[in-house]
């Protein structure tokens, strides 16, 4: 998976592009795995009382 | 000694609701949503499969984020008290730590976003501004996009923990502050 994007200049140098898109999922996964480990911990030490 | 009925009634029923947000804030704080959502949405969608006509919603959507950003800094600088968002002492404790700290990371996402994404805006024609692509040199554009994308993808990790933490049953006097403007004292 890169991490940026690369394309090339007009001399066929390359130049930076901006961020991968794969990384959307990465990003993704990360909201995801807060709320999994979230929900384990409250799981575990008791659910506290809502409203 | 006689008490006043009005007074007895007072003291058998005191006030249960203070007001956490007002209504300007919650305006504030919805339209932004909105924003940030319409911005995710024109500026992801394309990436992942669904290709549209996404510029001119993603540059009318910014601008608005803009003017939301700007808003809010001179709002919370004259109107608000400023520190109470910030860590230290006692009497800023209308926020958790939690709360704190994901406002800081909004923030920075969000400051990141629009001063790219105002520069961006000489990479395209608006009606209000030239269009100029050698603005910057090429290496400077990439970082801009750099910065641009991280704030996109840090984006979608604060908005799927956002609206986890906002739906939970513990916090939905939170929430339901930040739809009416009032939460108990309990």
């Amino acid at each position: 998976m890169d991490i940026f994007r690369m394309g090339h200049d007009i001399w066929g140098r390359p130049v930076l592009e901006g961020v991968s898109w794969d990384l959307i999922a990465v990003a993704a996964a990360v909201g995801a795995i807060v709320i999994i480990a979230h929900a384990l911990y409250r799981l575990l030490r008791g659910k506290p009382q809502g409203e | 000694m006689a008490i006043p009925a009005d007074s007895l009634g007072t003291l058998a029923e005191p006030p249960q609701r203070s007001v956490r947000h007002a209504g300007i804030d919650r305006l504030f704080h919805w339209f932004t949503a909105l924003t940030v959502l319409t911005l995710m949405a024109t500026g992801l969608l394309p990436h992942l499969g669904m290709p549209f006509d996404w510029i001119e919603v993603h540059w009318i959507a910014g601008l608005a984020l803009v003017a939301l950003t700007v808003f809010h800094i001179l709002r919370a600088l004259f109107w608000q008290h400023f520190r109470t968002i910030w860590f230290g002492a006692a009497e800023r404790n209308k926020y958790s730590v939690a709360q704190k700290l994901m406002h800081h990371a909004m923030a920075l996402m969000v400051l990141a976003a629009v001063c790219t994404g105002l520069l961006m805006l000489k990479k395209i024609s608006t009606p209000f501004l030239a269009r100029d692509p050698y603005f910057l040199a090429m290496s400077t554009w990439g970082i801009v996009y750099v910065i641009h994308g991280l704030a996109a993808l840090a984006a979608v990790t604060l908005v799927i923990i956002h609206i986890y933490f906002a739906l939970i049953p513990e916090n939905r006097r939170y929430l339901r502050a930040m739809v009416y403007g009032w939460m108990t004292r309990s």
